[in-house]
């Protein structure tokens, strides 16, 4: 049986997730990285983008998180994050939606500069579409295989 | 004369008798927006705990720190006050004694010191004293949403960076239990970090980590810059929510004794009431037995 560790991932409204867990992946800034009993001790910025979770005993839990901070110690990691929902939580619909809406605003608003407010909070908005819909589209494809 | 005075209490206990109705009622309804508030508190306490402590054991490595955090790399000049009061008042001495804390630390400030106002009762006060309101937010503490609490954050942390203001104290109210609640005043930023010293070495939890090596990514200013600003959103937001299930504890009480207040009031005016009734009774006793008596005196 592989080593665990305590996992918390915290959001503003609610604490997500609290378990003892195998392995945790997550979006850094040089890319996937995934976290396990005895990593190093860390302090990572993370990005927008799929949360894994394989808990104690090998079962996956999937989710989508808006971008955060990871503290990885001895006893425990810690993540946080603005939003977070699980794979089966997504409204696909609702996503794809969100992303043309968000896609339409940037072509209609090409002029503004890229570090204009809006855009960032319009891309930051496209990203995590984007993120969903993937999320969806492997939770669904994964549902059919069963 | 008897008759008046009897009409007068009347009147008195009906005017008595409703403004119970309604202070009770308002109590039954602090009582259940309390619950409520205090659910999200206790739910959110949590987490800000840990995050807070989290921070703070990063700021203990200080030498990770961006120096312009810090305290004491900067002269005090400007102070940036966020006042956390209620909405609508009616909550005992809530809000006045939130605003008698501003009062003393704003006095103690010889420079123009900057006021960001959560919640209209503190905007009021300071208005009408002439002091300018940099910027409020005005909405049930209830509602408040993480994001719209972000925006005062960025607000504040701008200020800071610009160095329009040196200092950022916010004053509300500390949840202690439902029956107790305290003013605090919290310096956000600059940061005070502790000494190495000063730590004993029953804390062997940061001596831990000083002794540790850990790997930051991007870069140890990328996750402070992203760190600060959370760190002043979460404390924002954690005691605005705290400051909300104050308010409620504090218009359950308030409501609560104006109750039982109404109370006592009405038994005592439904004692004398019954001693006026009394005594108009008696009155025509009297008459009815004089009368009859100068009839037989007379016969």
């Amino acid at each position: 049986m592989a080593n665990t560790i305590r996992l918390e991932v915290i959001t503003p409204s609610r604490m997500f997730y609290r378990g003892n867990v195998e392995l945790v992946v997550v979006r850094t800034a040089t890319g996937e990285e995934g976290f396990m009993a005895g990593h190093v001790w860390s302090r990572k910025l993370i990005d927008i983008g799929p949360l894994r979770i394989r808990e104690e005993g090998g079962s996956m839990k999937y989710a989508v998180i808006a971008g955060g901070y990871l503290d990885v110690s001895d006893t425990i990691i810690m993540i946080y994050t603005d939003a977070a929902e699980w794979d089966y939580e997504i409204d696909l619909a609702l996503a794809v939606d969100q992303k043309a809406a968000a896609e339409k605003y940037l072509k209609e608003h090409r002029q503004l500069p890229d570090e204009d407010p809006n855009i960032v909070a319009v891309k930051k908005g496209l990203a995590r579409s984007k993120a969903r819909i993937h999320m969806a589209e492997k939770r669904d494809r994964r549902r059919n295989m069963n | 004369m008897a008759a008046t005075n009897m009409a007068d209490i009347r009147r008195r206990i009906k005017s008595v008798s409703s403004t119970e109705h309604i202070t009770n009622a308002m109590k039954l309804v602090s009582a259940a927006k309390l619950r409520k508030a205090r659910n999200n508190f206790d739910r959110t306490k949590e987490y800000f705990h840990y995050m807070t402590e989290s921070i703070s054991e990063i700021f203990y490595d200080a030498a990770a720190v961006p120096e312009k955090y810090l305290e004491g790399n900067r002269e005090i000049v400007n102070t940036c006050f966020i006042i956390v009061t209620s909405e609508r008042g009616l909550c005992g001495s809530f809000n006045a004694n939130v605003i008698k804390q501003a009062e003393i630390e704003i006095e103690d400030d010889p420079n123009r010191s900057v006021l960001i106002a959560i919640g209209s009762k503190g905007k009021e006060y300071f208005e009408k004293r002439g002091k300018y309101i940099h910027s409020e937010y005005l909405m049930p503490p209830e509602n408040i949403t993480f994001s719209e609490m972000r925006k005062i954050a960025n607000m504040v942390i701008d200020m800071y960076d610009e160095g329009t203001v040196d200092r950022v104290v916010l004053i509300s109210t500390a949840f202690v239990n439902n029956l107790e609640q305290e003013v605090k005043s919290v310096q956000m930023l600059p940061f005070k970090v502790k000494a190495k010293e000063e730590y004993s070495m029953t804390d062997t939890h940061y001596i831990d980590t000083r002794s540790r090596e850990v790997e930051y990514e991007p870069s140890v200013e990328e996750v402070f810059n992203y760190l600060i600003p959370k760190y002043v959103e979460i404390l924002l937001y954690g005691s605005v929510l705290e400051s909300a299930t104050c308010e409620h504890a504090a218009r359950r009480m308030a409501m609560e004794s104006a109750t039982d207040n109404a109370r006592e009031m009405l038994s005592q005016l439904s004692l004398y009431y019954n001693r006026a009734r009394q005594a108009s009774i008696t009155n025509e006793i009297i008459e009815v037995v004089s009368g009859s008596e100068a009839q037989n005196a007379e016969m």
